[in-house]
């Protein structure tokens, strides 16, 4: 299988009054389509930033970021924004919908930027909204929807653009339980379709859903282990072999 | 394409997602288009009054009377200056070689009565036949007195279109009585139409009748101006004689200064020109000072937008935007704003002048001011909008996003 994301020695350095933080060590890590990744780690640990690098927000300080073979450590602005733009889909704690527009509106944001014709951008928005079952909701504005049915808007949003990965930053953090374990499912059905997915949480029971769990302290990565379910299921397909 | 068409839409929601703050910002830009268009109006509106007015006073003839009409001299110096006679008129028709015409013209207000009707405050002027070419006027009905009217001092009259209308209401007055103090007068001619010289005085609220029949009757002395026709190729020859013809007649010295002046029409141009410099600069004035008012307003408000939206222009970096699209979007908002007042400005404008047009003075707002207010305005919110949108455009999107 090809490498999706690809991270070489990577390193970023703040600096912070005169001192030098360093948010990122030294990261090496390959990333798989179709993968199900989690990113742990306590706050301050570096996994925000992570998060940003991987999410072409940020640009290393040294190290190299290749993303299907594109060295994203060179780019300059406009080139991650049209990365970000066509490879990656966001969803945000705390929804980030505009409140001034419909879901529909708001699905159709990123497509706007991709220079897509309207009638085609209609199309695809609808066809995201009805992949988060939210078609009947498609007109209302943020304001009239629960937590629950913004984030799932959000996905939506994420997906619009048929993205490489879909970077989650703790989706469910501003959610009730059920409208948590909703949004799990959504993530969990996506990731059988076929999506790479990438979630940053620091609540294990979310990290469960994925099938691989990369956790980080002071900037390095300090564990990334496969689930127990999916060891068993590696083992097999090596017994087999 | 599809970015620029959607950059419009996202500037135009978020001006109606604001609607009162726009309006109130783009006051400064209402005031200043209005003050450009009113101005302009107004100018177009003096301009037109001033060459209908000028069309009364022939380029080509000169005024000969005791005082210049913009000078400076002193009213003393003036008062004790000899007055003009009327056989003034024969001598510069004889020696002048350039002049073509010549009429005395002597002035006083009267009233005019008829049955019960009365006409005040009536200019009535003595004058001979010559001063149907001197003066721009044109008999509507009936004619202008002859030469012979003129000496054997006939008692007839021609009347202005208004006195005519005072006095005669539905009736024809021509070959009617009208009286002036004990004297009558018959009614031979009106003259048509004219309206007010520089909206000062009338010309339909006048009367003229012979010179000789107002020697007699009224003054031989008193206020007197000669108006001398001459040829229009050679108006500075021209005047340059009869100022020669006047020294001889006055028998002045090498040395002393003219006791007369020679008037024309470009001494109302002059004054005119001066005048309307100091309107338009004074509108200009106005005008800039309230472009830059509603500029840095507009520059303001435009920080404030990207202020308040810093998480929104994270959101759409995040998902794609380019610094670009963020940059056009947010300049694209502070131009409409402008743009909306200048548009706004312009039809209040608009009614500004219709009132100016129906009370004031014919006038008409240019269509060449409207054009140049809107791109005017377009300046303006682009240069205000610069800054803001360059700071939303350069926003860190990490920054952005974390903002609370």
């Amino acid at each position: 299988m090809a490498d999706l994301i690809k991270l070489t020695g990577l390193q970023r350095y703040y600096e912070v009054g005169g001192e030098t933080v360093k948010a990122l060590d030294g990261v090496d890590l390959v990333i798989n389509q179709n993968e199900y990744i989690s990113i742990m780690g306590p706050s301050g640990s570096g996994k925000s930033t992570m998060m940003n690098m991987i999410g072409c927000l940020d640009s290393p300080t040294t190290g190299t970021y290749e993303f299907e073979g594109e060295k994203v450590h060179e780019m300059d602005d406009n080139q991650l924004a049209s990365i970000r733009n066509r490879k990656i889909g966001f969803v945000f704690q705390t929804f980030n919908l505009l409140p001034k527009l419909t879901a529909l509106k708001n699905v159709e944001l990123p497509l706007i930027y991709a220079n897509i014709p309207k009638d085609e951008r209609l199309e695809l928005a609808e066809i995201a909204m009805g992949k988060v079952s939210l078609t009947d909701r498609m007109h209302h504005k943020p304001n009239e929807l629960s937590g629950g049915q913004r984030q799932r808007v959000a996905i939506a949003r994420a997906l619009v653009t048929n993205p490489s990965i879909i970077l989650a930053d703790e989706p469910t953090g501003n959610l009730d339980s059920k409208s948590g374990v909703e949004i799990m499912s959504v993530f969990d059905e996506l990731h059988s379709e076929g999506n790479t997915i990438i979630l940053v949480t620091h609540e294990a029971y979310i990290a469960k859903h994925a099938h691989r769990t990369i956790h980080i302290l002071d900037g390095r990565i300090e564990k990334d282990v496969y689930n127990k379910k999916i060891r068993k299921k590696l083992n097999k397909k090596k017994a087999t072999a | 394409m599809v970015t620029y068409v959607e950059s419009l839409r996202m500037a135009l929601t978020a001006i109606w997602g604001n609607k009162m703050r726009a309006a109130l910002t783009t006051l400064g830009i209402v005031i200043g288009i209005l003050a450009v268009t009113l101005m302009g109006t107004l100018i177009s509106g003096l301009d037109r009054s001033f060459e209908k007015s000028m069309s009364f006073l022939g380029r080509d003839v000169l005024y000969i009377s005791k005082h210049e009409w913009f000078g400076d001299s002193e009213w003393w110096e003036i008062r004790n200056r000899p007055d003009l006679k009327v056989d003034y008129v024969e001598k510069l028709k004889d020696q002048g070689k350039y002049v073509i015409a010549a009429a005395p013209v002597a002035m006083r207000s009267v009233n005019i009565t008829r049955k019960d009707e009365m006409a005040m405050g009536i200019s009535l002027a003595g004058t001979t036949t010559e001063f149907t070419q001197t003066a721009f006027m044109n008999i509507e009905s009936g004619r202008f007195y002859t030469e012979g009217e003129d000496r054997s001092g006939a008692r007839v009259i021609v009347i202005g279109y208004d006195v005519a209308n005072v006095l005669f209401e539905n009736e024809n007055p021509i070959g009617e009585k009208v009286k002036i103090g004990n004297y009558v007068f018959r009614v031979i001619g009106i003259t048509e139409k004219q309206g007010k010289f520089l909206g000062m005085f009338s010309l339909d609220n006048r009367a003229i009748i012979p010179m000789g029949t107002y020697q007699r009757l009224f003054s031989r002395r008193g206020w007197m101006r000669l108006e001398v026709k001459v040829d229009d190729e050679h108006i500075d020859d021209a005047k340059d004689e009869i100022i020669a013809i006047m020294r001889r007649l006055r028998g002045l010295g090498p040395e002393e200064k003219n006791d007369f002046a020679i008037n024309q029409q470009d001494a109302f141009r002059q004054q005119y020109q001066t005048m309307k410099i100091a309107i338009g600069g004074t509108g200009f004035f106005i005008t800039v000072l309230s472009l830059v008012v509603g500029g840095i307003g507009i520059m303001n408000i435009m920080f404030v937008s990207v202020k308040e939206r810093t998480r929104e222009i994270g959101v759409r970096k995040a998902i794609g935007a380019t610094q670009a699209s963020i940059m056009r979007q947010f300049l694209l908002e502070a131009l409409f704003i402008c743009l909306f007042g200048g548009c706004v400005g312009i039809v209040l404008a608009l009614g500004g002048s219709f009132l100016i047009d129906k009370f004031v003075f014919p006038s008409t707002m240019p269509v060449s001011l409207a054009l140049i207010s809107l791109i005017l305005s377009s300046v303006v919110g682009i240069v205000a909008g610069l800054a803001p949108s360059y700071k939303a455009a350069r926003l860190d999107p990490i920054e952005a996003l974390r903002y609370e």
